[in-house]
């Protein structure tokens, strides 16, 4: 097996509530190989989502490291950690959390103004992407005029605006009915397969995991299994 | 260099989204502006005008009043008047080249079936006509100057047109059943009271007030080649020693004499308190608008935590929300210093005009490119300041914990 691109080292998240100390991380330790397709299942409240926001750089471990490219980084700073999200990192949200007085095009370019991209290859590049996942004709339109789907695939070009290596997801298919989710995990495999991205998708839905050959099992905290699974392409079988 | 193009219209974009809360904030420091400038612009050109008037003024000319100058209400109220012995010892004083005392008078004139009261003012005309001219600023701008010993005025520049409108030369006045003949107009001199003044003889004045003697003030011209500060240390000396050899032993009046260039200092001294003083008020109506940005921002950060945390998901740093957020304020800042500086700066421009056309006041607005930058400068900075605490705060957010937050 490759080197891990990600890899969490007995990770521990603490919430303090009051006196009362909340574990929602205990001690998990994971490796995420680059290109890898990894669905994280798990019931609500099971500790994924914050899970995935360590390995998004979102946020920071209470105990133990999360390593990225190799890096700790608990020992960046706050500028380095953003630069590492904007750069290696797309977010793909179940809120879609798309900037709602942006259109889409705009939305898109966001990531890349922070790049300190020029206007122009933002323009080209937002626009080519959309075009990909056939928004072209939604290039001026406000989240709020959009679809749920239509929203949930202008996030995930927004994701992939700076090229990044590692897409997370947390939930992409929650707010969204089966057809569409469905067609929106299809963008995310083909991501997988054709452009080599790592892609890690958070769910709750077991559904999803049939999707992915590595099935990371969390329940209260901690790693029931952690399965590499033959290549099962229902998917595709479905189609 | 080019994200903060990029920045700025991610702010200007976030300004438009909530118009009317921006306006209102904006309205804010408008009004905190427009007091500040209009405010501003007339002291300065309050300043600017005494100035100019005293500029008028020769250097070789002192004036001396009784009294002390830090106590000059006093003097005036209490009706302290230098005598004619003053008026001697002023003059023989090394150095003096010519006293000329200063006497006016409100007093009933009546001019073509009007009676108005009207500053009289008595000029030496017979000695000093040259000194009235060169070294005071009075100067003829139709007509001619009374002839000694004749019974004739010379009228202010304001008279024809507030005093008696219509007034022309070559036409009799009444004073005290007495006939004058107004033979002159003179130039402005810049001030009200200067310019809604009549001139007459000496004598003449003399003869119809009953004043024989003594002034309230006196004005003395320095003889060439005399340092004018020491003549006017000397003068002040002998007035002071007269009185008391006079008076007796110890309590000798106290005497004001000024140079022009004192003068000068003492008006810019007390127009430099007014304009700190109008400021300091000024500044208290900008601080409010200063909190109403505060406030707004403070408003927006909670508002748009979520957006804050989607744009560090998305790769922005701290110093990229914080310089989001400043610029958010210091547009608001600088449209309100715009808008608060143009109607602030016309509103002074109109109190002069009034002032021009309504004897009650005469006050200039002083429109400088140094008040204008000023006014800009000053709101952006208001806009910044006000700014900077709420941007640190959002700037400070986790990006977890502000994702966390559903609205």
């Amino acid at each position: 097996m490759p080197e891990a691109i990600i890899k969490l080292e007995d990770v521990w998240k603490i919430y303090q509530l009051g006196k009362m100390e909340l574990p929602i991380l205990k001690g998990i330790s994971l490796d995420i190989a680059p290109a890898d397709f990894v669905v994280i299942l798990g019931p609500s409240g099971s500790g994924k989502s914050t899970m995935l926001n360590m390995v998004g750089c979102l946020d920071l471990p209470t105990k133990g490291k999360v390593f990225l490219d190799g890096q700790d980084i608990s020992k960046m700073s706050e500028d380095q950690l953003a630069q590492v999200r904007g750069k290696k990192i797309g977010f793909v949200f179940q809120q879609f959390n798309l900037l709602p007085n942006l259109n889409a095009l705009e939305n898109v370019m966001m990531p890349m103004i922070f790049q300190g991209k020029s206007e122009k290859e933002r323009i080209e590049r937002a626009k080519s992407l959309l075009a990909s996942l056939g928004l072209e004709d939604r290039m001026d339109h406000r989240p709020m005029e959009l679809s749920g789907g239509e929203q949930q695939r202008i996030a995930i070009v927004r994701a992939l605006a700076n090229d990044p290596e590692i897409v997370v997801a947390d939930e992409p298919t929650g707010n969204l009915d089966s057809t569409t989710g469905k067609k929106i995990m299809e963008i995310l495999i083909d991501l997988h397969q054709n452009e080599k991205k790592t892609i890690i998708v958070v769910t709750h839905d077991p559904t999803i995991a049939n999707y992915s050959s590595h099935v990371v099992r969390i329940k209260d905290g901690q790693l029931v299994s952690n399965h590499l699974a033959e290549e099962k392409v229902l998917w595709s079988n479905n189609k | 260099m080019i994200m903060l193009g990029e920045y700025l219209k991610i702010a200007i974009k976030n300004l438009k989204t909530r118009q009317l809360r921006s306006w209102l904030t904006i309205l804010g420091i408008v009004i905190g502006v427009f007091l500040i400038m209009s405010l501003l612009s007339l002291s300065q050109g309050l300043k600017a005008t005494v100035l100019n008037q005293l500029r008028a003024v020769g250097t070789d000319i002192v004036m001396i009043m009784p009294g002390n100058i830090s106590d000059i209400m006093t003097t005036l109220i209490g009706g302290m008047e230098l005598t004619e012995e003053d008026l001697n010892t002023i003059k023989k004083t090394q150095g003096v080249q010519a006293v000329i005392p200063n006497v006016y008078k409100g007093i009933l004139m009546k001019y073509q079936g009007q009676t108005k009261t009207v500053i009289l003012a008595g000029m030496d005309l017979r000695n000093y006509l040259d000194i009235y001219e060169n070294d005071i600023g009075m100067k003829i701008e139709q007509g001619r100057w009374p002839s000694p010993g004749g019974k004739e005025i010379v009228v202010g520049s304001l008279v024809p047109t507030d005093v008696f409108p219509g007034l022309k030369i070559n036409t009799a006045a009444m004073i005290k059943g007495r006939q004058f003949e107004v033979v002159g107009i003179l130039k402005s001199r810049g001030s009200k009271q200067d310019d809604m003044m009549m001139g007459l003889d000496m004598n003449l004045y003399q003869g119809i007030t009953g004043e024989k003697k003594g002034a309230p003030q006196a004005i003395a011209k320095i003889a060439l080649g005399f340092s004018v500060d020491q003549v006017a240390k000397n003068i002040k000396t002998n007035l002071e020693e007269n009185a008391r050899r006079r008076v007796g032993s110890e309590g000798g009046s106290a005497y004001s004499v000024l140079t022009s260039e004192a003068l000068g200092s003492i008006v810019g001294n007390i127009m430099g308190i007014i304009q700190v003083v109008v400021f300091a008020f000024g500044s208290i109506a900008v601080l409010v608008g200063g909190i109403g940005i505060m406030n707004t921002m403070y408003t927006s950060v909670r508002e748009r935590t979520k957006e804050i945390g989607i744009l560090k998901a998305v790769g922005a740093k701290n110093s990229t929300i914080v310089m989001i957020f400043l610029m958010e304020s210091a547009i608001i800042g600088l449209i309100g210093g715009l808008g608060g500086m143009i109607p602030g700066l016309g509103l002074a421009k109109l109190i002069q005009a009034v002032g021009q056309v309504h004897p009650v006041f005469y006050i200039e607005a002083s429109i400088t490119p140094g008040i204008i930058i000023f006014g800009i400068l000053f709101s952006i900075g208001v806009g910044c300041l006000s700014g900077f605490f709420p941007a640190r705060a959002a700037a400070k957010l986790k990006p977890v914990e502000a994702l966390r937050r559903y609205e």
